[in-house]
């Protein structure tokens, strides 16, 4: 600003220093508030609820859900090179993590008019689900399916034939691991299918992941649409989040903190400002 | 037929290789290639060879629907129905996949329930008959054919796995489960790999590779390997049983790269046994000695100089150079007329089995 423009603000008083100020304290009260109604969490966090016992986690649409936050995870296809590796129906599923102190417990929810249940006949592909862990959790394995060095656990649901644990180290790895201590239910109803994967934290298992109690888990997820004829790479996929199970990820996630330095910089900037205009009207 | 679409897979190169004394291209990794001569002026289409394979390996377990060996009536929509039509193969530089489709569980046909119990045990009167969905199955449009009386013809197409040099179906597994074997090409499912993607089943163009709604795998002609290993209950080698049981015995047996064999006469020398749908560019192993026919005959019944089964119809199976494979064939066959001596209608006319069947000329390999 000149001092030529300063000049056709003479007939600034007290009452725009007012109306100024309030401005500025809305603009403050609106960055504290906004990332607190709008997401309080850190990107990629899925918050992992602490719960005493595990009453009914385990049943999809059990009432222990009811207090767990929901994270909504967008989803696209692989791109793997597979007919149709850029072709998948799903474009979001709804995450939440809760724990005891023995089991995590992992709902998934997406949105899927049909039922597809069966793979009892040549064209038959049934809908399916994965949660994708880090065998080792110190380094993000590759997302797609991890690599030889890198590898992944994955939680497998099919609609048609239940459960697997499986070990991949790339695609076109998969491995299934015998006596999988991963447990699913699985319901449809309203146009949605709901899983919720268990397992205990703990394992002593070669290439099982062995879940922390205070550590976050990277983990990815995957859902395969059957009335698309998906399966394979032909899949909707997830980038990797974090299961947050470190305590101390209860401080403010670093969303806010940014959030809060941007509403300090806009005030400051207007005080600036306003003390500008004032010393070049000589106030 | 073939699609270029955008889901059009891009693959490595497949690159043929020489084997160490001869100039037969091999896959690569493959030390040596069985291969299958049938020659098709033999076939009755009595489906003895469908049976004895069926029998052997797909009479239970999800298997019904199944069959490694089918005889086909041609013209005709064949088994599956229309296979022809669904893709598979690859492009024209024979590096990118076309991945084909799946068929419908009716293009194969369903397993049909009798009326036995009500004929045999209830005193029925009606006439022996499936009970229901008896409107397609293999061979259903048996010896239709085409052409007009009295010049129709038909011929029968007897067909198992190609067992091919650049298999679309290998490339099309993400996991590596189908592979070709080592010691001989044979393409195999690897039972514990496979997870039933059935994009094999879409990748031949064939439609030769089959998915079990049972075991949730795909399976496929294993080219009787325990047979041709010996494993057989009298430890003898012997042919694949589809070969060993034709009445006509219209199949040799063998080794691509065995060229003293009869096979690579036939492919190689005289180029008289042809590829089925050359333009697939999976290369198979399975080959043809293309039929011949009688010459046509006028409304009164005499005979005309005109082919009975269309040349270019032929060309559309067998590719263009069915045209110099029966000239070859009529060569032949006259310089035997006329008193003289022809090694290729000998090896056409044996009835010698151990010259159609040659399977251990590599058994000392290392």
């Amino acid at each position: 600003m000149t001092a030529d423009d300063a000049t056709t603000l003479g007939g600034i008083g007290s009452r725009e220093l007012a109306v100024a100020a309030a401005l500025a304290l809305a603009v403050v009260v609106a960055t504290a508030a906004f990332p607190m109604i709008v997401d309080a969490r850190a990107a990629y966090e899925i918050p992992v609820e602490q719960q005493s016992s595990a009453g009914d986690l385990a049943d999809p649409t059990g009432d222990a859900w009811q207090s767990v936050e929901t994270v909504d995870v967008p989803m696209s296809s692989s791109g793997a090179a597979v007919p149709g590796g850029s072709d998948a129906a799903v474009d979001s599923a709804s995450v939440a993590a809760a724990r005891t102190d023995e089991r995590l417990y992992l709902r998934l929810s997406w949105s899927d008019a049909s039922a597809n249940t069966s793979t009892d006949s040549l064209r038959a592909f049934a809908d399916s689900t994965a949660v994708q862990l880090p065998v080792s959790s110190e380094e993000r394995p590759p997302i797609a399916m991890g690599s030889t060095d890198n590898r992944v656990n994955v939680w497998y649901w099919n609609g048609a034939d239940g459960t697997e644990s499986l070990l991949a180290g790339g695609a076109g790895s998969t491995t299934q691991i015998p006596e999988s201590a991963v447990e699913t239910n699985a319901a449809h109803s309203g146009d949605r299918w709901t899983v919720v994967f268990s397992r205990p934290l703990a394992s002593d298992r070669a290439n099982v992941t062995d879940i922390a109690p205070n550590e976050d888990v990277n983990a990815a997820f995957a859902v395969w649409q059957g009335a698309n004829e998906e399966r394979s790479g032909q899949k909707a996929v997830s980038e990797w989040y974090y299961l947050s199970l470190d305590p101390d990820d209860g401080g403010a996630p670093y969303e806010t903190v940014l959030w809060a330095l941007a509403g300090i910089a806009v005030v400051f900037t207007t005080f600036v400002t306003v003390e500008g205009i004032r010393r070049t009207r000589g106030e | 037929m073939s699609k270029t679409t955008d889901d059009t897979v891009h693959q490595t190169e497949d690159g043929a290789r020489q084997t160490e004394d001869g100039d037969v291209p091999l896959a690569e990794g493959v030390d040596h290639q069985v291969a299958m001569v049938m020659d098709l002026n033999k076939c009755i289409g009595c489906q003895t060879c469908t049976i004895a394979c069926k029998t052997n390996w797909t009479e239970s377990g999800g298997r019904e629907y199944m069959y490694w060996n089918n005889v086909e009536t041609k013209p005709g929509a064949g088994y599956p129905r229309d296979w022809e039509e669904m893709g598979g193969g690859w492009d024209e530089e024979g590096q990118s996949r076309t991945p084909g489709e799946l068929p419908e569980q009716e293009d194969y046909g369903r397993a049909w329930d009798f009326n036995h119990e009500a004929i045999m045990y209830e005193g029925s009167d009606e006439p022996l008959r499936p009970m229901e969905n008896a409107d397609w199955g293999p061979n259903w449009d048996e010896d239709e054919g085409a052409g007009e009386y009295p010049n129709s013809y038909y011929f029968y197409l007897p067909r198992i796995c190609n067992h091919c040099t650049h298999p679309s179906c290998v490339e099309a597994c993400p996991r590596s489960a189908i592979y070709k074997r080592e010691e001989d090409g044979i393409v195999l499912v690897d039972q514990d790999r496979c997870r039933g993607y059935r994009y094999c089943v879409e990748g031949c163009p064939y439609k030769k590779v089959f998915y079990n709604a049972q075991t949730k795998t795909s399976e496929k002609c294993i080219f009787c390997y325990p047979r041709i290993e010996g494993e057989g209950p009298e430890g003898e080698v012997r042919p694949p049983s589809c070969a060993e049981d034709c009445p006509p015995q219209l199949r040799h047996v063998g080794f691509l790269d065995d060229e003293a064999g009869p096979i690579h006469k036939l492919v190689n020398e005289y180029e008289v046994a042809l590829r089925l749908h050359p333009e697939y560019r999976t290369e198979p192993n399975v080959y043809y000695i293309p039929p011949y026919a009688p010459p046509q005959t006028s409304e009164s019944g005499e005979t005309v100089d005109a082919d009975r089964i269309p040349r270019n119809y032929l060309e559309e199976l067998f590719g263009p150079e069915v045209e110099s494979a029966l000239n070859t064939i009529t060569r032949e066959r006259e310089k035997v007329e006329r008193g003289e001596e022809s090694e290729l209608m000998e090896i056409l006319s044996t009835v010698n089995n151990d010259d159609q069947y040659r399977l251990e000329v590599f058994d000392d390999d290392g």
